[in-house]
Protein backbone atom coordinates (compact mmCIF):
# COMPACT_ATOMS: atom_id res chain seq x y z
CA UNK A 1 0.00 0.00 0.00
CA UNK A 2 1.60 3.11 -0.98
CA UNK A 3 1.98 5.91 1.76
CA UNK A 4 0.13 8.83 0.26
CA UNK A 5 -2.08 8.07 -2.86
CA UNK A 6 -3.67 11.03 -5.15
CA UNK A 7 -6.55 10.48 -7.65
CA UNK A 8 -8.02 13.05 -9.55
CA UNK A 9 -7.37 15.91 -7.16
CA UNK A 10 -9.17 19.41 -7.86
CA UNK A 11 -8.76 22.52 -6.02
CA UNK A 12 -7.35 25.93 -6.24
CA UNK A 13 -7.74 29.38 -4.29
CA UNK A 14 -11.10 30.05 -5.25
CA UNK A 15 -14.47 28.31 -6.29
CA UNK A 16 -13.81 30.06 -9.85
CA UNK A 17 -9.99 28.97 -9.99
CA UNK A 18 -9.36 25.50 -10.56
CA UNK A 19 -5.05 25.19 -10.39
CA UNK A 20 -5.28 21.89 -9.88
CA UNK A 21 -7.09 19.48 -12.44
CA UNK A 22 -7.48 15.79 -11.90
CA UNK A 23 -3.70 14.93 -10.35
CA UNK A 24 -2.55 12.26 -9.55
CA UNK A 25 0.33 10.84 -7.76
CA UNK A 26 1.58 8.56 -4.95
CA UNK A 27 4.40 8.00 -2.70
CA UNK A 28 5.93 5.11 -1.03
CA UNK A 29 7.12 4.53 2.27
CA UNK A 30 10.68 6.16 2.77
CA UNK A 31 10.46 7.37 -0.99
CA UNK A 32 11.72 10.66 -2.08
CA UNK A 33 9.70 11.65 -4.50
CA UNK A 34 10.23 15.46 -6.64
CA UNK A 35 7.40 17.14 -8.20
CA UNK A 36 8.60 19.75 -10.74
CA UNK A 37 6.70 21.92 -13.50
CA UNK A 38 6.84 25.52 -14.55
CA UNK A 39 6.05 28.50 -13.05
CA UNK A 40 2.14 28.23 -12.32
CA UNK A 41 1.54 24.65 -12.94
CA UNK A 42 0.27 24.53 -9.23
CA UNK A 43 2.54 22.18 -7.76
CA UNK A 44 2.36 24.24 -4.58
CA UNK A 45 -1.03 24.39 -4.60
CA UNK A 46 -0.97 20.79 -4.63
CA UNK A 47 0.96 20.50 -1.75
CA UNK A 48 -1.64 22.77 0.20
CA UNK A 49 -3.94 20.66 -0.79
CA UNK A 50 -2.74 17.37 0.48
CA UNK A 51 -1.49 19.20 3.94
CA UNK A 52 -5.32 20.74 4.15
CA UNK A 53 -4.13 24.03 3.69
CA UNK A 54 -6.77 24.30 1.22
CA UNK A 55 -10.04 22.45 0.69
CA UNK A 56 -9.83 19.80 -2.18
CA UNK A 57 -13.22 20.41 -5.01
CA UNK A 58 -12.90 16.70 -6.03
CA UNK A 59 -10.77 13.77 -5.91
CA UNK A 60 -9.15 11.51 -3.04
CA UNK A 61 -6.22 11.61 -0.90
CA UNK A 62 -5.47 8.54 0.59
CA UNK A 63 -2.99 8.64 3.95
CA UNK A 64 -2.01 5.65 5.35
CA UNK A 65 -4.93 4.15 3.64
CA UNK A 66 -7.24 6.98 5.05
CA UNK A 67 -8.71 9.28 3.09
CA UNK A 68 -7.10 12.83 4.39
CA UNK A 69 -9.14 14.85 1.69
CA UNK A 70 -11.62 17.50 3.32
CA UNK A 71 -9.48 17.37 6.79
CA UNK A 72 -8.46 20.30 8.35
CA UNK A 73 -4.43 21.11 8.52
CA UNK A 74 -4.25 20.20 12.33
CA UNK A 75 -6.27 16.70 12.21
CA UNK A 76 -3.59 15.55 8.87
CA UNK A 77 -0.48 16.83 11.19
CA UNK A 78 -1.88 14.95 13.84
CA UNK A 79 -1.76 11.67 11.51
CA UNK A 80 1.66 12.13 10.87
CA UNK A 81 2.10 14.35 7.26
CA UNK A 82 4.52 17.60 7.88
CA UNK A 83 4.28 19.98 5.13
CA UNK A 84 7.15 22.93 5.12
CA UNK A 85 5.77 25.77 2.91
CA UNK A 86 8.35 28.02 1.54
CA UNK A 87 7.58 31.55 2.60
CA UNK A 88 6.83 32.08 6.41
CA UNK A 89 7.59 28.45 7.58
CA UNK A 90 8.85 29.42 11.04
CA UNK A 91 7.62 31.62 13.76
CA UNK A 92 9.49 34.91 13.31
CA UNK A 93 9.04 36.20 16.74
CA UNK A 94 9.48 33.04 18.96
CA UNK A 95 13.11 32.04 19.81
CA UNK A 96 14.16 28.57 18.42
CA UNK A 97 13.64 26.51 21.62
CA UNK A 98 9.88 28.00 21.11
CA UNK A 99 9.71 27.04 17.31
CA UNK A 100 10.51 23.57 17.91
CA UNK A 101 8.14 23.38 21.15
CA UNK A 102 5.41 24.73 19.01
CA UNK A 103 6.56 22.12 16.30
CA UNK A 104 5.65 18.91 18.84
CA UNK A 105 2.36 20.86 20.27
CA UNK A 106 0.29 17.62 19.34
CA UNK A 107 3.11 15.21 21.02
CA UNK A 108 4.03 17.38 24.64
CA UNK A 109 5.27 14.52 25.98
CA UNK A 110 8.12 13.63 23.45
CA UNK A 111 8.88 17.25 22.83
CA UNK A 112 11.92 17.49 25.05
CA UNK A 113 13.77 14.52 24.02
CA UNK A 114 12.84 15.22 20.34
CA UNK A 115 14.34 18.58 20.48
CA UNK A 116 17.51 17.14 22.15
CA UNK A 117 18.22 14.56 19.21
CA UNK A 118 17.57 17.80 16.61
CA UNK A 119 19.92 19.76 18.45
CA UNK A 120 22.07 17.15 18.26
CA UNK A 121 21.08 16.12 14.59
CA UNK A 122 21.15 20.20 14.08
CA UNK A 123 24.23 21.64 16.28
CA UNK A 124 23.26 25.39 14.75
CA UNK A 125 19.91 25.20 16.14
CA UNK A 126 21.19 24.21 19.57
CA UNK A 127 23.47 27.57 19.41
CA UNK A 128 21.20 29.81 18.49
CA UNK A 129 18.40 28.72 20.61
CA UNK A 130 17.72 31.37 22.11
CA UNK A 131 17.77 33.42 19.07
CA UNK A 132 14.43 34.66 17.53
CA UNK A 133 13.42 32.79 14.61
CA UNK A 134 13.38 36.15 12.43
CA UNK A 135 17.25 36.90 12.93
CA UNK A 136 18.15 33.27 11.89
CA UNK A 137 20.07 33.68 7.86
CA UNK A 138 17.82 32.43 5.14
CA UNK A 139 19.39 28.88 5.35
CA UNK A 140 19.37 28.36 8.82
CA UNK A 141 15.88 29.14 8.92
CA UNK A 142 15.33 26.83 6.28
CA UNK A 143 16.87 24.01 8.70
CA UNK A 144 15.10 25.18 11.15
CA UNK A 145 11.56 24.90 9.60
CA UNK A 146 12.81 21.10 8.87
CA UNK A 147 13.55 20.54 12.47
CA UNK A 148 9.87 22.21 13.33
CA UNK A 149 8.66 19.81 10.81
CA UNK A 150 10.15 17.19 12.48
CA UNK A 151 9.21 17.27 15.87
CA UNK A 152 6.03 15.43 15.36
CA UNK A 153 8.14 12.56 13.95
CA UNK A 154 6.34 12.35 10.10
CA UNK A 155 6.17 9.44 8.17
CA UNK A 156 5.76 12.08 4.83
CA UNK A 157 7.46 15.66 4.71
CA UNK A 158 6.34 18.03 2.02
CA UNK A 159 8.91 20.32 1.45
CA UNK A 160 7.98 23.37 -0.97
CA UNK A 161 11.09 25.24 -2.62
CA UNK A 162 13.41 24.46 0.14
CA UNK A 163 16.58 25.91 -1.77
CA UNK A 164 14.10 29.16 -3.01
CA UNK A 165 16.60 32.01 -2.08
CA UNK A 166 18.99 30.19 -1.18
CA UNK A 167 23.10 30.03 -2.34
CA UNK A 168 24.13 27.70 -4.24
CA UNK A 169 26.21 26.37 -1.35
CA UNK A 170 23.72 26.43 0.85
CA UNK A 171 21.32 25.02 -1.22
CA UNK A 172 23.85 21.93 -1.64
CA UNK A 173 23.93 21.76 2.22
CA UNK A 174 20.37 21.23 2.75
CA UNK A 175 19.78 18.82 -0.06
CA UNK A 176 22.76 16.66 2.59
CA UNK A 177 20.15 16.88 5.07
CA UNK A 178 17.10 15.78 3.04
CA UNK A 179 19.16 12.86 2.17
CA UNK A 180 20.04 12.60 5.65
CA UNK A 181 16.73 12.68 6.56
CA UNK A 182 15.35 10.53 4.23
CA UNK A 183 18.11 8.12 5.08
CA UNK A 184 16.32 8.29 9.16
CA UNK A 185 13.11 6.38 7.31
CA UNK A 186 11.36 9.74 6.40
CA UNK A 187 9.46 10.22 2.70
CA UNK A 188 9.73 12.85 1.35
CA UNK A 189 7.80 14.66 -1.32
CA UNK A 190 9.39 17.67 -2.66
CA UNK A 191 8.42 20.43 -4.92
CA UNK A 192 12.29 22.20 -6.33
CA UNK A 193 12.69 25.09 -8.64
CA UNK A 194 16.55 23.60 -8.87
CA UNK A 195 15.23 20.83 -11.15
CA UNK A 196 18.21 18.50 -12.02
CA UNK A 197 19.12 18.68 -8.24
CA UNK A 198 16.01 17.12 -6.90
CA UNK A 199 16.07 15.02 -10.25
CA UNK A 200 18.97 13.88 -9.30
CA UNK A 201 18.21 13.11 -5.11
CA UNK A 202 14.85 11.83 -6.07
CA UNK A 203 14.10 7.96 -6.60
CA UNK A 204 10.78 9.25 -8.72
CA UNK A 205 10.11 12.22 -10.20
CA UNK A 206 6.27 13.95 -11.61
CA UNK A 207 6.20 16.89 -14.49
CA UNK A 208 3.01 18.86 -13.36
CA UNK A 209 2.05 21.03 -15.90
CA UNK A 210 -1.22 22.98 -15.79
CA UNK A 211 -2.19 21.21 -12.75
CA UNK A 212 -2.21 17.55 -14.02
CA UNK A 213 1.38 15.60 -13.87
CA UNK A 214 2.14 14.93 -17.59
CA UNK A 215 5.38 12.45 -16.67
CA UNK A 216 5.76 9.94 -13.84
CA UNK A 217 9.57 8.50 -13.95
CA UNK A 218 12.43 7.95 -12.42
CA UNK A 219 14.49 10.72 -11.11
CA UNK A 220 17.73 10.02 -13.60
CA UNK A 221 15.30 8.84 -16.20
CA UNK A 222 13.93 12.09 -16.04
CA UNK A 223 16.87 14.24 -15.77
CA UNK A 224 18.02 12.35 -19.27
CA UNK A 225 14.81 13.14 -20.97
CA UNK A 226 15.02 15.77 -23.61
CA UNK A 227 11.85 17.66 -23.30
CA UNK A 228 12.32 17.86 -19.52
CA UNK A 229 16.03 19.21 -20.26
CA UNK A 230 13.89 21.64 -22.58
CA UNK A 231 11.15 22.85 -20.48
CA UNK A 232 13.77 23.18 -16.84
CA UNK A 233 17.48 23.85 -18.11
CA UNK A 234 16.08 26.14 -20.96
CA UNK A 235 12.97 27.59 -19.77
CA UNK A 236 11.30 26.06 -22.27
CA UNK A 237 7.83 25.42 -21.57
CA UNK A 238 6.27 25.63 -24.59
CA UNK A 239 6.72 22.38 -26.59
CA UNK A 240 5.07 20.31 -24.05
CA UNK A 241 2.11 22.94 -23.32
CA UNK A 242 1.88 23.29 -27.19
CA UNK A 243 1.63 19.39 -27.51
CA UNK A 244 -1.39 19.59 -25.51
CA UNK A 245 -2.91 21.94 -27.48
CA UNK A 246 -2.93 24.36 -24.25
CA UNK A 247 -2.50 27.81 -24.06
CA UNK A 248 0.76 29.06 -22.49
CA UNK A 249 -0.65 31.91 -20.44
CA UNK A 250 0.84 31.05 -17.00
CA UNK A 251 -0.90 31.57 -13.75
CA UNK A 252 0.36 33.97 -10.55
CA UNK A 253 0.51 30.99 -8.47
CA UNK A 254 3.90 28.22 -8.15
CA UNK B 1 5.79 70.47 41.18
CA UNK B 2 2.45 70.28 39.83
CA UNK B 3 3.35 68.80 36.70
CA UNK B 4 5.09 65.82 38.65
CA UNK B 5 1.94 65.56 40.75
CA UNK B 6 0.55 65.06 37.05
CA UNK B 7 3.48 62.95 36.40
CA UNK B 8 2.67 60.33 39.08
CA UNK B 9 -0.92 60.68 38.54
CA UNK B 10 -0.61 59.64 34.83
CA UNK B 11 1.36 56.32 36.37
CA UNK B 12 -1.21 55.44 38.34
CA UNK B 13 -3.76 55.98 34.87
CA UNK B 14 -1.34 54.19 33.22
CA UNK B 15 -0.76 51.57 34.99
CA UNK B 16 -4.66 51.02 35.64
CA UNK B 17 -5.36 51.50 31.25
CA UNK B 18 -2.61 49.03 30.84
CA UNK B 19 -4.43 45.93 31.61
CA UNK B 20 -7.42 46.41 29.36
CA UNK B 21 -5.00 47.42 27.02
CA UNK B 22 -3.50 44.32 27.08
CA UNK B 23 -6.65 42.58 26.92
CA UNK B 24 -7.44 44.36 23.54
CA UNK B 25 -4.29 44.05 22.22
CA UNK B 26 -4.03 40.32 22.52
CA UNK B 27 -7.80 39.69 21.26
CA UNK B 28 -6.35 42.08 17.87
CA UNK B 29 -3.41 39.73 17.64
CA UNK B 30 -4.86 36.90 17.15
CA UNK B 31 -8.73 37.84 16.08
CA UNK B 32 -7.05 40.02 13.35
CA UNK B 33 -10.02 43.04 14.09
CA UNK B 34 -10.23 45.73 17.12
CA UNK B 35 -12.64 44.18 19.79
CA UNK B 36 -14.81 48.08 20.50
CA UNK B 37 -17.14 45.64 22.68
CA UNK B 38 -14.58 46.16 25.20
CA UNK B 39 -16.35 49.44 26.25
CA UNK B 40 -19.49 47.55 27.14
CA UNK B 41 -17.76 44.73 28.77
CA UNK B 42 -15.11 46.85 30.80
CA UNK B 43 -18.92 48.22 32.24
CA UNK B 44 -19.54 44.57 33.14
CA UNK B 45 -16.83 44.12 34.73
CA UNK B 46 -16.64 46.75 36.77
CA UNK B 47 -20.45 46.21 37.78
CA UNK B 48 -19.89 42.61 38.04
CA UNK B 49 -16.81 43.25 40.52
CA UNK B 50 -18.91 46.25 42.30
CA UNK B 51 -21.79 43.45 43.08
CA UNK B 52 -19.45 41.65 44.55
CA UNK B 53 -18.06 43.65 46.70
CA UNK B 54 -20.75 44.33 47.86
CA UNK B 55 -22.46 41.18 48.78
CA UNK B 56 -19.00 40.58 50.94
CA UNK B 57 -16.35 39.20 49.11
CA UNK B 58 -12.47 40.55 48.88
CA UNK B 59 -10.40 42.33 46.59
CA UNK B 60 -9.09 39.24 45.04
CA UNK B 61 -12.29 37.49 44.75
CA UNK B 62 -14.11 40.48 43.63
CA UNK B 63 -11.69 40.90 40.67
CA UNK B 64 -12.02 37.11 39.86
CA UNK B 65 -16.02 37.80 39.43
CA UNK B 66 -15.27 40.49 37.30
CA UNK B 67 -12.62 38.59 35.22
CA UNK B 68 -15.22 35.81 34.76
CA UNK B 69 -18.25 37.52 33.88
CA UNK B 70 -16.61 39.44 31.64
CA UNK B 71 -15.01 36.97 29.91
CA UNK B 72 -17.90 34.87 29.61
CA UNK B 73 -20.00 37.75 28.28
CA UNK B 74 -17.23 38.42 25.47
CA UNK B 75 -16.71 35.07 23.97
CA UNK B 76 -20.66 35.07 23.77
CA UNK B 77 -20.36 37.85 22.01
CA UNK B 78 -17.37 37.28 19.51
CA UNK B 79 -18.82 33.92 18.91
CA UNK B 80 -21.83 34.72 18.00
CA UNK B 81 -21.54 38.57 16.25
CA UNK B 82 -18.03 39.19 15.68
CA UNK B 83 -16.03 35.98 14.49
CA UNK B 84 -18.84 34.80 12.46
CA UNK B 85 -18.42 38.72 10.23
CA UNK B 86 -14.41 38.62 10.57
CA UNK B 87 -13.86 36.44 7.33
CA UNK B 88 -15.73 39.59 5.33
CA UNK B 89 -12.69 41.78 6.92
CA UNK B 90 -12.06 43.20 9.84
CA UNK B 91 -14.54 46.41 9.01
CA UNK B 92 -17.93 44.25 9.72
CA UNK B 93 -16.50 42.92 12.55
CA UNK B 94 -15.21 46.02 14.07
CA UNK B 95 -18.79 47.53 13.61
CA UNK B 96 -20.40 44.45 15.12
CA UNK B 97 -18.05 45.11 18.22
CA UNK B 98 -19.39 48.77 18.80
CA UNK B 99 -23.11 47.66 18.41
CA UNK B 100 -22.38 44.63 21.14
CA UNK B 101 -20.85 47.27 23.48
CA UNK B 102 -24.01 49.49 23.01
CA UNK B 103 -26.31 46.50 24.10
CA UNK B 104 -24.36 45.78 26.77
CA UNK B 105 -23.81 49.66 28.03
CA UNK B 106 -27.54 49.87 27.44
CA UNK B 107 -29.11 46.29 29.38
CA UNK B 108 -26.77 47.55 32.43
CA UNK B 109 -28.22 50.96 32.33
CA UNK B 110 -31.61 49.01 32.47
CA UNK B 111 -30.92 47.10 35.56
CA UNK B 112 -28.76 50.05 37.41
CA UNK B 113 -30.02 53.52 36.19
CA UNK B 114 -27.49 56.30 35.63
CA UNK B 115 -26.33 56.89 39.07
CA UNK B 116 -22.49 57.03 39.67
CA UNK B 117 -22.00 54.21 42.16
CA UNK B 118 -18.68 53.46 43.97
CA UNK B 119 -17.01 50.77 45.40
CA UNK B 120 -17.09 51.33 49.46
CA UNK B 121 -13.65 50.55 50.57
CA UNK B 122 -12.15 51.71 53.33
CA UNK B 123 -10.89 55.28 54.14
CA UNK B 124 -7.43 55.52 54.51
CA UNK B 125 -5.56 58.92 54.64
CA UNK B 126 -3.13 60.16 51.51
CA UNK B 127 -0.02 59.88 52.03
CA UNK B 128 2.84 62.58 50.94
CA UNK B 129 6.11 62.46 49.65
CA UNK B 130 7.35 65.69 49.44
CA UNK B 131 4.41 67.71 47.95
CA UNK B 132 3.42 64.53 45.91
CA UNK B 133 0.35 63.14 46.82
CA UNK B 134 -0.57 59.54 46.63
CA UNK B 135 -3.82 57.43 48.36
CA UNK B 136 -2.70 54.10 49.70
CA UNK B 137 -6.24 53.20 47.89
CA UNK B 138 -4.23 53.60 44.60
CA UNK B 139 -1.51 52.14 45.52
CA UNK B 140 -3.12 49.14 46.35
CA UNK B 141 -4.99 48.94 43.07
CA UNK B 142 -1.55 49.50 40.78
CA UNK B 143 -0.09 46.67 42.66
CA UNK B 144 -2.72 44.71 41.79
CA UNK B 145 -2.41 45.75 38.13
CA UNK B 146 1.38 44.99 37.98
CA UNK B 147 0.79 41.73 39.81
CA UNK B 148 -1.87 40.73 37.00
CA UNK B 149 0.16 42.36 34.18
CA UNK B 150 3.20 39.77 35.22
CA UNK B 151 0.91 37.12 35.07
CA UNK B 152 -0.30 37.69 31.81
CA UNK B 153 3.47 38.03 30.61
CA UNK B 154 3.92 34.93 32.41
CA UNK B 155 1.31 32.79 30.75
CA UNK B 156 2.40 34.33 27.29
CA UNK B 157 5.78 33.22 27.84
CA UNK B 158 5.88 29.99 29.39
CA UNK B 159 3.05 28.29 29.33
CA UNK B 160 1.65 26.16 26.51
CA UNK B 161 -1.80 27.82 26.08
CA UNK B 162 0.60 30.98 25.99
CA UNK B 163 2.88 30.18 23.45
CA UNK B 164 0.42 28.51 21.35
CA UNK B 165 -1.43 32.24 21.38
CA UNK B 166 1.95 33.95 20.27
CA UNK B 167 2.30 31.50 17.39
CA UNK B 168 -1.27 32.06 16.27
CA UNK B 169 -0.76 35.50 16.18
CA UNK B 170 2.31 35.24 14.88
CA UNK B 171 1.86 32.84 11.94
CA UNK B 172 -1.78 31.19 11.99
CA UNK B 173 -1.08 29.17 8.41
CA UNK B 174 1.75 27.49 10.20
CA UNK B 175 0.03 27.18 13.91
CA UNK B 176 -2.72 25.35 12.20
CA UNK B 177 -0.09 23.06 10.18
CA UNK B 178 1.43 22.30 13.82
CA UNK B 179 -1.77 21.00 14.78
CA UNK B 180 -2.71 24.43 16.76
CA UNK B 181 -6.55 24.41 16.18
CA UNK B 182 -7.58 27.91 15.18
CA UNK B 183 -11.24 28.36 16.63
CA UNK B 184 -9.75 27.37 19.84
CA UNK B 185 -7.09 30.06 20.14
CA UNK B 186 -9.47 32.55 18.91
CA UNK B 187 -11.78 31.41 21.91
CA UNK B 188 -8.91 31.55 24.40
CA UNK B 189 -8.08 35.00 23.32
CA UNK B 190 -11.43 36.10 23.39
CA UNK B 191 -11.76 34.53 26.99
CA UNK B 192 -8.57 35.97 28.32
CA UNK B 193 -8.63 39.43 26.59
CA UNK B 194 -12.16 40.24 27.61
CA UNK B 195 -11.68 39.17 31.41
CA UNK B 196 -8.62 41.68 31.42
CA UNK B 197 -10.98 44.14 30.25
CA UNK B 198 -13.46 43.35 32.28
CA UNK B 199 -10.79 43.62 35.15
CA UNK B 200 -9.85 46.65 33.73
CA UNK B 201 -12.80 48.12 34.13
CA UNK B 202 -12.99 47.36 37.70
CA UNK B 203 -9.54 48.81 38.57
CA UNK B 204 -10.57 51.93 36.98
CA UNK B 205 -13.61 52.09 38.83
CA UNK B 206 -12.18 51.39 42.29
CA UNK B 207 -9.57 54.48 41.49
CA UNK B 208 -12.77 56.61 40.77
CA UNK B 209 -16.68 55.72 40.34
CA UNK B 210 -18.82 53.11 38.08
CA UNK B 211 -21.49 54.16 35.53
CA UNK B 212 -22.86 52.70 32.79
CA UNK B 213 -20.52 54.95 30.63
CA UNK B 214 -17.48 53.48 32.32
CA UNK B 215 -16.19 51.55 29.56
CA UNK B 216 -16.82 54.06 27.08
CA UNK B 217 -15.14 56.40 28.60
CA UNK B 218 -11.94 54.66 28.36
CA UNK B 219 -11.98 52.95 24.94
CA UNK B 220 -10.67 55.41 23.14
CA UNK B 221 -7.65 55.67 26.02
CA UNK B 222 -7.39 52.19 25.49
CA UNK B 223 -7.52 52.25 22.10
CA UNK B 224 -4.96 55.00 21.75
CA UNK B 225 -2.36 52.93 24.40
CA UNK B 226 -2.58 49.80 21.64
CA UNK B 227 -1.97 51.77 18.79
CA UNK B 228 0.78 53.71 20.22
CA UNK B 229 2.51 50.89 21.28
CA UNK B 230 1.51 48.64 18.22
CA UNK B 231 -1.38 47.10 17.71
CA UNK B 232 -0.77 43.23 18.70
CA UNK B 233 1.73 44.44 20.92
CA UNK B 234 1.17 43.07 24.64
CA UNK B 235 4.65 45.45 25.62
CA UNK B 236 3.53 47.59 23.22
CA UNK B 237 0.30 48.12 25.25
CA UNK B 238 1.85 48.41 28.45
CA UNK B 239 4.58 51.15 26.87
CA UNK B 240 1.54 53.18 25.23
CA UNK B 241 -0.74 52.87 28.29
CA UNK B 242 2.09 54.78 30.26
CA UNK B 243 2.24 57.74 27.90
CA UNK B 244 -1.62 57.90 27.46
CA UNK B 245 -2.13 58.37 30.76
CA UNK B 246 0.68 60.54 31.39
CA UNK B 247 0.09 62.74 28.09
CA UNK B 248 -4.02 62.97 29.33
CA UNK B 249 -2.70 63.93 33.10
CA UNK B 250 -0.49 66.77 31.62
CA UNK B 251 -2.90 67.81 28.94
CA UNK B 252 -5.26 68.64 31.94
CA UNK B 253 -2.69 71.07 33.53
CA UNK B 254 -1.76 72.43 29.54
CA UNK B 255 -5.19 72.58 28.15
CA UNK B 256 -8.01 71.70 31.13
CA UNK B 257 -9.75 68.74 31.67
CA UNK B 258 -12.62 69.25 29.44
CA UNK B 259 -9.70 68.32 26.40
CA UNK B 260 -8.91 65.59 27.80
CA UNK B 261 -10.40 63.01 25.85
CA UNK B 262 -8.69 65.13 22.76
CA UNK B 263 -5.25 63.20 24.10
CA UNK B 264 -6.64 59.94 22.51
CA UNK B 265 -7.33 61.33 19.59
CA UNK B 266 -4.41 63.01 18.99
CA UNK B 267 -2.23 60.28 19.86
CA UNK B 268 -3.75 58.32 17.21
CA UNK B 269 -3.29 60.79 14.50
CA UNK B 270 0.17 61.25 15.13
CA UNK B 271 1.29 57.10 15.50
CA UNK B 272 -0.81 56.92 12.23
CA UNK B 273 0.77 59.49 10.89
CA UNK B 274 4.40 59.07 11.81
CA UNK B 275 4.96 55.16 12.38
CA UNK B 276 1.58 53.00 11.43
CA UNK B 277 3.55 50.03 13.10
CA UNK B 278 3.65 51.68 16.49
CA UNK B 279 6.37 52.21 18.83
CA UNK B 280 7.14 48.54 19.45
CA UNK B 281 5.34 47.08 15.88
CA UNK B 282 2.50 44.13 16.17
CA UNK B 283 5.47 41.50 15.83
CA UNK B 284 6.57 41.89 19.37
CA UNK B 285 3.44 39.60 20.76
Amino acid sequence: MSLLSITDLRGGYAAADEIVKDAALRVEPGEIVALIGPNGAGKSTLLKLIAGLLRPRGGQIQFKGQNIAGLGAPEISRLGLSFVPQERNVFGVMSVAENLEMGGYLDGAHARQRIAELYERFPMLADKRRAAARTLSGGQRQILAMAIALMNAPDLLLLDEPTAGLSPRAAEELFGTILALNKGGVAILMVEQNALEALSVSARAYVLVQGRAEREGRGDELASDPTVRDLFLGGKAQPMLASRGASTELGEHS
Amino acid sequence: MPILQALVNGLVVGTLLAVPAIGFTSMFAVLRFPNFAISGIATLGAFAGYLAYGAGLQMVGSLVVAFAAAAAAGLFFDKTAHLPLVKQGALPAAIASIASGLVLENVIRLGFGNDFRGYDRPIARDMYIGDIRVSPQQLETMAIALAIMLAVFAVLAFTRVGKAMRASADNPELAALKGIRPERVAAMASFIGMGLVGVGGMLLGLDSSIDPLTGARILLSIFAAAVLGGLGSAPGAVLGAFMIGMAEELSVLAVGSPYRTAVGFFAILIMLTLRPRGLLGERAF
